[in-house]
């Protein structure tokens, strides 16, 4: 991905310099090692502060949301897919916004990579296939491969689905051996351990809604957690109501979902609740042979009725 | 709600006609027999909240 | 000023002899990061965190915290009458806590004890606990306390600082509830060495990197910051998630709300953040806040400018960096706060040629 930033300026400039958009949502760079902030730019010269690399692992999705503006937005597979959900489900017009396709090698795990290093990470810089992580003291050199996010090791469609415009060739997609290891191995364990299992999951929780906050497929207005009239769950930290937000909203992204990582990545305390969510996105592929986001000619799966649709459950 | 620790025979689904009375009072034996069969629920409940 | 010198060797020894009196709090690493909870018995702080990912404000304010309880039963005479709930506010220590931390609740105190209004449930922690410092030695680069109204070694809002060096620990004894803490623990031996402190506290300010400014904060027009027309840039990539604010130490805001379960009732309070939208709500349905910038330009206005002005004691914030660090799309507030410290207003610029 290293060069993708010199022709997404030149995209993005030739975009507000022809008029054809209003705005360019895309990344600056961040404060912080391995931060990119979303940022949007209204004028050619704005351009300039764009930048792309393996940081950009916030869902730019989310920022059109009932836009109202023409709008160009720089999209990796998993953004591309979102912004098709986003299409489907009238969020935003397929008129009014120009995707930017990036394909897409991978967004680094910051926090694998801070585990992994003793002391403060000072900068990060990366080529093709390396990362390079300062501290203080030391310099130590990862297989990019090796500190991918979960969601970009295991990623089979790296490529934007749909795009106006590409920023590079097509790359090649990964062969993925078992995308649903670590499910499934929950899926095995006995009653009570799964029980456990979330309960040690979830404990961290601290109720911030980042992780509901950068998804993009949530866009109600009102939360069901912030509902108060009526009001369906408490608003504290019992445990009971902390899960139930969880598996709530996990179920409101089935069908929906696209593994974009976001939500894992925003989590300030560090909660994989992909556990959750992919769960939902592996019953999916099983029941219905259905992948979000791939397609705007096809509706979702829990938005038709087959009557072939498996229902072994319903007695 | 299996995955997340939730007994499978805690939770039935079923589709009844409103003409199908016989249909409905085997399903509610079945269930209750389930239900009964294993116990009160343990997990999800929530009783007072639980606060510093 | 008394100074103690304490054997690293008698360090756990007193304070599992002043558990016998205090409850403990401190530091300790649980999955991949560390925060303040109650010590077991025999447990000890992590004293050498760099910080905790939440700061330790829920000592003295859970994040969930009952108040007041009923209940519903109608024979009961009482029934549907809020009583207190019996609090336990026996002394407590929080040991290991960063002067940054130690500061904040200073500014969080501002809030909850006021001539007007006394919450009982946060001062009868705060005057419950007993606060004991270590200084800082290894700041983050994000760190900018000493620009923010403290320092590594701050002395403000702590009852003991408790410094390294070598095989022994030296503690200074800021207050009579420091120096409580001390006997408790059977520390005695004295050493005059206020040297070690000005010395440590030089070189660990010398390692702190990042800085703001805040001097033009007070004299910049309120209404014309508010204004200003930097709020859409920075308010942008904001999803509005709590994060900044349940992890800062100075954040106070809270939300109360009843809960029942059967016969009994419960009123509690739980943190809130002015990022939700559900936060100023009105009950007409109408939310003076309803737009994103208006909620994040509040943050960063109450936070460097309403604070400022009100309580004239600097800006709402230690410098702790940790919203710095945990805001998944990376807003700075030592970039907002640059931003708002050299704002100008039309008039002031003309006015300058």
């Amino acid at each position: 991905m290293v060069g993708y930033t010199d022709k997404i300026k030149e995209i993005a400039g030739r975009l507000l310099k022809e008029c054809t958009v209003d705005m360019v949502i895309g990344f600056r760079k961040g404060t912080m090692p391995m931060m990119n902030e979303p940022c949007f730019a209204t004028t050619p010269e704005a351009v300039d502060s764009l930048v792309w690399d393996s940081n950009c692992g916030i869902n730019l999705a989310n920022y059109l949301t009932n836009r109202k503006e023409k709008v160009a937005v720089i999209a990796k597979g998993c953004d591309s897919r979102n912004i098709v959900t986003h299409i489907i489900e009238n969020k935003i017009k397929r008129d009014q916004v120009v995707i930017i396709g990036v394909p897409c090698t991978g967004m680094i795990d910051k926090r694998r990579i801070t585990d992994m290093v003793a002391g403060e990470i000072l900068d990060v810089s990366e080529t093709e296939n390396t990362i390079k992580v300062k501290t203080a003291d030391a310099e130590t050199l990862f297989d990019k491969a090796e500190v991918l996010q979960q969601n970009c090791a295991l990623c089979i469609h790296r490529n934007p689905v749909i795009f106006d415009e590409m920023v590079a060739d097509a790359i090649p997609e990964q062969d993925v051996v078992d995308r649903y290891a670590d499910i499934q191995k929950i899926e095995a364990m006995d009653i009570e351990d799964k029980w456990r299992f979330f309960d040690d999951l979830l404990r961290p929780c601290i109720r911030c809604y980042a992780c509901r906050n950068a998804c993009p497929l949530c866009y109600c207005p009102t939360c069901f957690v912030d509902e108060s009239k009526p009001q369906w769950m408490g608003k504290g930290q019992d445990p009971m109501d902390v899960r139930t937000f969880h598996f709530l909203r996990a179920y409101h992204c089935a069908g929906r979902c696209t593994d974009c990582g976001a939500c894992e990545r925003a989590c300030p305390v560090g909660i994989n609740m992909r556990l959750l969510t992919r769960k939902l996105e592996k019953d999916c592929q099983e029941e219905f042979g259905w992948e979000a986001g791939l397609s705007l000619d096809q509706r979702p799966a829990m938005d038709v009725y087959q009557a072939n649709d498996p229902e072994p459950f319903i007695k | 709600m299996e995955l997340m620790g939730i007994e499978p025979d805690r939770l039935h689904f079923s589709w009844i006609s409103s003409a199908e009375s016989t249909k409905f009072v085997n399903v509610v034996k079945e269930v209750t027999e389930k239900v009964k069969a294993i116990g009160p629920n343990t997990h999800f409940i929530k009783n007072t909240a639980k606060v510093a | 000023m008394t100074i103690l010198k304490i054997d690293k060797k008698n360090w756990a020894e007193g304070l599992t002899a002043a558990a016998n009196t205090y409850r403990l709090f401190g530091p300790v690493k649980e999955k991949d990061y560390h925060q303040f909870k109650a010590l077991e018995k025999g447990e000890m702080p992590d004293l050498d965190m760099i910080n905790t990912r939440l700061s330790p404000k829920a000592l003295l304010f859970p994040q969930s915290e009952a108040m007041l309880e009923c209940s519903l039963d109608e024979s009961r005479d009482d029934h549907h009458i809020m009583k207190e709930i019996v609090r336990d506010d026996k002394p407590r220590a929080v040991v290991g806590i960063r002067p940054c931390d130690a500061k904040s609740t200073l500014l969080v105190k501002l809030n909850f004890d006021t001539p007007d209004v006394q919450d009982p449930y946060w001062l009868g922690a705060y005057h419950a606990t007993t606060f004991i410092g270590m200084a800082c030695d290894t700041p983050l680069s994000t760190c900018f306390c000493t620009t923010a109204g403290c320092g590594p070694y701050h002395e403000e809002g702590l009852d003991m600082l408790v410094m390294e060096q070598g095989d022994a620990y030296l503690a200074k004894l800021l207050t009579d509830k420091g120096k409580a803490f001390a006997a408790a623990a059977g520390w005695s031996e004295t050493a005059d060495d206020s040297a070690a402190f000005e010395a440590g506290r030089k070189a660990a300010e010398d390692r702190i990197v990042s800085t703001v400014k805040t001097d033009n904060l007070a004299a910049t027009d309120l209404l014309e910051l508010h204004g200003a027309p930097f709020w859409e840039d920075i308010a942008f990539s904001c999803i509005n998630c709590g994060t900044c604010t349940f992890s800062c130490p100075t954040c106070w805001c809270f939300d109360i709300q009843d809960e029942v379960h059967g016969k009994s009732g419960v009123r509690m309070k739980n943190w809130d953040s002015c990022m939700f939208p559900i936060f100023t709500v009105h009950t007409t349905g109408h939310n003076p806040r309803d737009a994103k910038a208006q909620r994040v330009r509040q943050r960063f206005m109450h936070k460097l400018k309403y604070f400022v002005d009100k309580y004239d004691a600097g800006i709402m914030c230690v410098g702790c960096g940790r919203c710095v660090r945990q805001c998944p799309v990376n807003i700075d507030i030592r970039r907002v706060c640059e931003q708002m410290n050299s704002f100008k207003t039309a008039e002031s610029c003309a006015a300058e040629g």
